[in-house]
């Protein structure tokens, strides 16, 4: 049936490529325990720099939990020059165990601390 | 050696002349993450199920037993598994900052499509030259009983509304289709499906004097193939989460709407497989 290397060979891959995929997916269902999704937002003030039309803070979003989580609203609070301001964005899809690249934009550099706050998101 | 060169370059160039339009739709990537584990595995174990079937009926030439054949299926899924891998690298779907699990996810998904060109490579787009397995002359598929048939037309339907299946299109035209267009449509996928078999003249093709079983009288083998078309696409609207919380009245429209699509290529795998007499000469 199978006359030389290249077929074995093929065979072979084929079915530990199968294998694995099918017993990865497998092992990873029984062991989904339905954690709701839980994003979690690290801001990255070092990279943060000025544009012409404002200050741009990039921040990186995952989620720790086991489902993913839909049209995900983040809101950051700051104060810049004495005056409170927000930022919104929306990720659209957040993956169990994905990170996404996010920025926040304000009018100035901020003085002290930003708060992230999820404002919501929807469940698959 | 050069002979089994040439086959696994086929079957790579097969799965991909099926399988690029999903490669290329962002529903199947996001349905990496928003599908459970076991609903991505279920789905490749009913494609397996399809791919050993359609091996089985399509026209292979030479004896296969039962060992052989699940050998050859699972040979078919691995090189899919790896031409859907090495496009979604390419396609920069699959990276360091994506998940393992959303990577494997999308991998197996876009698996499904591929592999069904990669079993059509192995047969029906071999060059009849090809020693082996020279399985595109009509002579081959004489014995297709009506069940094989209606097997393939199922892998077909599968394969022609999977196309559609996970995008939003089905969801849109379900819950807006008013109940006589619903009709219209269950009409239109019969009669033109009746008529590219049995009227048509295409390559494949039967006339309307054929077949003496109850499941090969046109009439009935339309309908049937039009239920299992239904069928087909309740079962990928339910894979792709399309029912989850959906009113029957939404869930039957949208049914209706992909089942059109599916009916279609019921219609292609039954022309695909030819009529029953074909080698007496018809």
């Amino acid at each position: 049936m199978r006359q030389n290397w290249i077929e074995w060979v093929a065979l072979l891959l084929s079915g530990v490529l199968v294998l694995s995929v099918v017993g990865f997916l497998v092992v990873d269902g029984l062991r989904d325990e339905g954690h709701p999704p839980e994003p979690v937002v690290v801001l990255r003030p070092d990279e943060a720099y000025a544009t012409d039309h404002g200050w741009i803070l990039p921040a990186t979003v995952s989620n720790s939990g086991d489902t993913a989580a839909e049209a995900l609203v983040l809101r950051a609070t700051v104060t810049v020059d004495g005056a409170e301001e927000e930022s919104e964005l929306t990720v659209d899809y957040l993956p169990a165990g994905t990170e996404v690249e996010v920025s926040f934009g304000f009018s100035g550099q901020p003085d002290g601390e930003v708060s992230v706050q999820i404002v919501g998101f929807r469940l698959p | 050696m050069e002979q089994s060169a040439r086959e696994l370059l086929r079957a790579v160039g097969g799965g991909l002349l099926v399988g690029l339009p999903l490669l290329f739709t962002m529903e199947m990537w996001w349905h990496s993450f928003l599908l459970p584990s076991w609903k991505i595995v279920l789905l490749l174990v009913v494609s397996f199920i399809v791919v050993i079937g359609y091996s089985a009926v399509s026209g292979f030439r030479r004896e296969r037993s039962w060992g052989e054949l699940i050998i050859d299926s699972v040979e078919t899924m691995g090189i899919a598994m790896a031409v859907s891998a090495l496009a979604m690298l390419l396609l920069g779907r699959i990276g360091p900052e994506v998940g393992l699990r959303d990577a494997i996810g999308k991998v197996a998904l876009e698996t499904i499509p591929v592999a069904f060109g990669v079993a059509l490579a192995g047969s029906q787009l071999a060059s009849p030259d090809d020693d082996d397995d020279s399985g595109s002359t009509a002579g081959d598929r004489a014995g297709v009983s009506p069940y094989g048939r209606l097997f393939v037309a199922a892998g077909a339907a599968l394969l022609f509304a999977l196309n559609v299946a996970p995008t939003e299109e089905p969801m849109l035209l379900g819950v807006e289709a008013d109940w006589w267009l619903l009709l219209l449509v269950m009409a239109a996928s019969m009669v033109m499906t009746f008529a590219i078999v049995f009227y048509a003249d295409f390559r494949g093709g039967r006339s309307l004097d054929h077949g003496d079983g109850p499941l090969e009288r046109p009439v009935p083998e339309t309908i049937a193939a039009y239920a299992i078309s239904l069928l087909v696409s309740l079962l990928l609207l339910w894979a792709f989460g399309r029912t989850d919380g959906v009113a029957l009245p939404v869930i039957l429209g949208q049914v209706i709407m992909l089942g059109l699509v599916a009916s279609f290529g019921a219609a292609a795998g039954r022309l695909l497989v030819g009529g029953q007499q074909t080698a007496g000469g018809t």
